[in-house]
């Protein structure tokens, strides 16, 4: 068998290789990593609505009212968050 | 819990008001910054074409971090690999210090992670206003909204974008310190339940540790991967 020919079939199953492997890891290990971090987001974003409120009525003087409203809004946010991720997964 | 004590070892040094004396956890930081210098210094003097064990293992490191980084934000990513070849491979081995017996875990205290995502959410967002401008804040709003929504639809927006470093340093420290707190528990029922009743709990603790190694190894892994999906957000906008 000639040379050229060798290399070109070696080629082809190199690309091959490359291809199986990339579909394989991008898959489960990006999804890892999507897993972890859905489960923190929902918890962040009621944090971070929670102290911006907070900072909001320190500045206008409206004590519960603002903390009320930004926590749920966080809450929204976090939930927005998963959302986004779990969309992103099923692409 | 004693291991999670910060002490200072050697003289105090003040600047200003601002304590900066060295302490165990500037001492493991720096320990494992000289640990990853040495064995990529070891891995990449000598290039021969079957490689050593240290050079086998800088390499592996190296294409996982690039494959990684070319799979989650794509080929513009590229110039940014540096750091977070170096980010990933510093969060690895302040984990891996930490589950030496006797260590101290850098990355189960907050204050650590938060600076470092703090870091990594104040570069993003400036990479994301340098290469789009003032369009970065197209961000804030997704396409196809109704006008009366929009904003709410944006505070929420800001909102899960000030969540991210929250997020990001919370899932490290709290993986870290929970493994290392659970084991310290498991380790106390070994002592209180003497020799008859012990070896349950040491069995557990014995997996547990094979479980915090897999731990300390991922959570490093998506920090890293979380850092290369944000800086995609920023550098391909799309909405």
């Amino acid at each position: 068998m000639p040379k050229d020919t060798i290399k070109t079939r070696l080629e082809i199953a190199k690309k091959k290789y490359d291809k199986k492997n990339l579909e394989k890891n991008s898959q489960s290990s990006s999804k890892l990593g999507l897993a972890f971090k859905m489960s923190t987001e929902l918890v962040a974003a009621v944090l971070v609505g929670t102290i911006i409120g907070f900072i909001l009525d320190n500045w206008f003087g409206t004590k519960p009212w603002l903390i009320l409203i930004f926590f749920f809004v966080g809450v929204v946010a976090g939930i927005v968050n998963v959302i986004k991720t779990a969309k992103n997964m099923q692409k | 819990m004693y291991q999670f004590n910060v002490h200072r070892i050697g003289p105090e040094i003040k600047l200003g008001d601002i304590d900066i004396s060295f302490t165990n956890a500037s001492l493991f930081m720096v320990i494992s910054s000289v640990a990853i210098l040495i064995i990529f210094n070891l891995g990449s003097k000598k290039n021969s074409l079957v490689p050593s064990k240290i050079q086998l293992l800088a390499e592996l490191s190296y294409s996982f971090v690039s494959k990684m980084i070319s799979d989650t934000a794509g080929s513009k990513a590229k110039p940014y690999f540096a750091f977070i070849f170096s980010l990933f491979m510093f969060v690895l081995f302040c984990n891996m210090f930490g589950m030496i017996p006797y260590s101290f875990t850098v990355t189960s205290h907050i204050i650590v992670t938060f600076v470092l995502a703090a870091f990594i959410f104040i570069g993003v967002t400036v990479i994301g206003f340098i290469k789009h401008g003032f369009g970065y804040l197209k961000l804030f709003v997704p396409s196809g909204v109704p006008m009366i929504l929009l904003p709410l639809i944006v505070v929420i927006e800001i909102i899960s974008y000030l969540s991210r470093p929250i997020s990001l340093s919370v899932r490290l420290f709290a993986n870290m310190m929970a493994g290392h707190t659970m084991m310290k528990v498991f380790g106390g029922f070994v002592v209180s339940l003497g020799i008859i009743g012990g070896w349950l709990p040491l069995s557990f603790s014995v997996a547990l540790t094979g479980l915090e190694i897999l731990v300390a190894f991922l959570q490093a892994y998506v920090f890293a991967i979380l850092t290369c999906i944000y800086l995609n957000d920023a550098l391909n906008l799309h909405h």
